[in-house]
């Protein structure tokens, strides 16, 4: 059996007297999709700020690929080859959208004060320009992040997650707010996606959009995760159902 | 005369990028009237006690003054937003007390016996740091710098060292103002602690501010209008600070984002054409990003 890309073992997250996240485990395996799901204030989003170093797990181990990575700074783990999208897209705005995949580009970030005198121009920029082709952005290349509508900017956020080459991906609500088109389009990427990293999480609420692209679901409630496994066995087990329509508290 | 408008232009324009590079990386300083402080003492205790020539004691100094911008950086660089630019006061502030209490090099008198200054150094090293930042700003640096500039937490998930880089531009940053600091020093003869106050720190933010803070030339057309314009009522010595002051106010009112607002992007996929008024108009500078 393959070593899991990522694992997660008994991580808690507090803020004050609020538990967060509560002895969260799980695994991700390689070439896997893993869909979270869960209602609001779960702990989804919490859970991969604590994997991608922008919170501190109080307790509990994140290994990834064997090596332990519990509370490294962020971009470290960037370099290791963790990226993400964020729920409010965090594009840098006042830059191309060519910009925005370059400087992603680990050749040059690694070194930034050295990256003055590094060559290649025209490679970075071809590899840069077939990025952007994938996420079908190519003809906006020279625009301000800034002027891109909502679904252009979710799939240059992507396209810029992915040109850092990174093993695992973390997209935090990639298809909220998004019409029909728009929705179908970001499937389409991430399904492209697949090919280039080793294994995806997603974190989402539009079921349909969800159980198609995952292979796997991992259900959290109340900072705990409830049930794992398949999409549609997932998504018919009551417990689920429970969670996402709640119970009646009155009802011994 | 002309002399004296091509040094304090040439300094001035140094100060500004000193301010700007610091910037680059999403930082405001108002420590770099202190940097230059430093580098003017340190300079002049090298050439005037050691017998060091200039030209080997400004780059000292200059690196000294690295040091000390990245010694005390550290700390700084923790606070953002107005609380790193009150923690920059504070540095000014406190240097020029330490070096006024100082006997070594003169206290509150000040300190004297430079000689060499020479305005041509100055236009010499305003063109060799002016081409450093116009290649950088072609650059690979330019798309981090201003990445980490924008969003500090995405920069970071990417992959870059943002603590590396905010430390690395403050450290130049100090250290070209106390380059520029040495060659003023030398030129002056003599300095005095209360010369390099919180209000020179002021001015230099002020030349970055008016001129534009997206691109090389806009500090330095700030620096250069903001050093001449006071310049052209000379005769009525007592206006020039009223004219400085006006000067600010119009700029302000006129051209709220700078003088020269835009940013050149780094690289274009189509052809090398020039940007457009179009993306000039939509690239403008916002200070909340400081």
């Amino acid at each position: 059996m393959d070593q899991p890309i990522l694992a997660v073992e008994a991580v808690s997250k507090r803020f004050g007297g609020l538990v967060a996240l509560d002895s969260v485990s799980f695994e991700i395996r390689p070439r896997q999709v893993l869909g979270l799901i869960g209602p609001n204030g779960a702990g989804k989003s919490v859970l991969i700020n604590v994997v991608t170093g922008i919170y501190r797990a109080n307790s509990g181990f994140i290994r990834f690929a064997g090596r332990d990575i519990t509370n490294l700074p962020s971009h470290e783990l960037g370099r290791l080859g963790i990226a993400r999208s964020y729920q409010n897209i965090r594009l840098f705005r006042r830059m191309t959208v060519l910009e925005n995949v370059l400087v992603a580009s680990k050749r040059h970030l690694l070194r930034p004060f050295r990256s003055i005198f590094a060559g290649g121009r025209d490679r970075d920029i071809s590899i840069a320009r077939s990025m952007l082709e994938r996420v079908n952005l190519t003809d906006k290349a020279d625009y301000l992040a800034s002027s891109l509508s909502y679904g252009e900017a979710r799939r240059l956020e992507i396209a810029r997650a992915l040109s850092g080459e990174p093993r695992l991906l973390f997209l935090d609500e990639p298809a909220a707010g998004m019409n029909e088109r728009e929705t179908s389009e970001l499937a389409d990427v991430i399904r492209a996606a697949r090919q280039a990293v080793d294994a995806i999480v997603i974190i989402e609420h539009d079921v349909g959009f969800i159980r198609d692209l995952s292979d796997r679901l991992l259900v959290m409630e109340s900072g705990r995760t409830i049930t794992e496994g398949n999409p549609l066995e997932v998504l018919a087990d009551p417990r689920v159902i429970e969670a996402y329509l709640g119970v009646d508290d009155d009802e011994p | 005369m002309i002399q004296d408008y091509v040094m304090f232009t040439g300094v001035n324009i140094l100060l500004a990028w000193s301010v700007y590079i610091i910037l680059m990386s999403g930082s405001l300083s108002f420590a770099n009237g202190a940097f230059m402080l430093i580098g003017a003492y340190v300079s002049g205790v090298l050439t005037v006690k050691f017998g060091v020539p200039l030209l080997v004691a400004a780059p000292l100094a200059g690196a000294a003054t690295f040091l000390f911008g990245v010694l005390v950086g550290f700390p700084a660089l923790r606070t953002r937003g107005i609380y790193l630019i009150l923690v920059t006061v504070g540095i000014a502030v406190s240097v020029r007390g330490v070096v006024e209490s100082i006997a070594y090099v003169g206290g509150v008198q000040g300190f004297g016996g430079m000689s060499g200054g020479n305005p041509w150094h100055i236009v010499a090293l305003v063109i060799a740091v002016g081409a450093a930042l116009w290649v950088v700003s072609r650059s690979p640096l330019q798309r981090i710098l201003d990445a980490v500039r924008e969003d500090e937490l995405a920069a970071r998930s990417l992959g870059i060292n943002v603590v590396h880089v905010k430390l690395t531009c403050f450290g130049i940053g100090a250290g070209l103002a106390a380059v520029a600091g040495s060659f003023y020093a030398h030129y002056m003869l003599h300095v005095t602690p209360d010369g390099f106050g919180i209000l020179v720190s002021v001015y230099i933010v002020l030349y970055v501010v008016l001129g534009g803070t997206n691109n090389l030339w806009g500090s330095a057309l700030g620096a250069a209008i903001m050093t001449l314009l006071p310049e052209l009522v000379r005769g009525v010595a007592q206006w020039r600070p009223t004219v400085f002051g006006l000067t600010i106010i119009a700029l302000l009112l006129l051209r709220p984002d700078g003088l020269l607002a835009f940013r050149i992007p780094t690289v274009r996929l189509r052809g090398r054409s020039r940007p457009s008024r179009h993306d000039a108009a939509r690239n403008v500078a916002t200070p909340e990003q400081w």
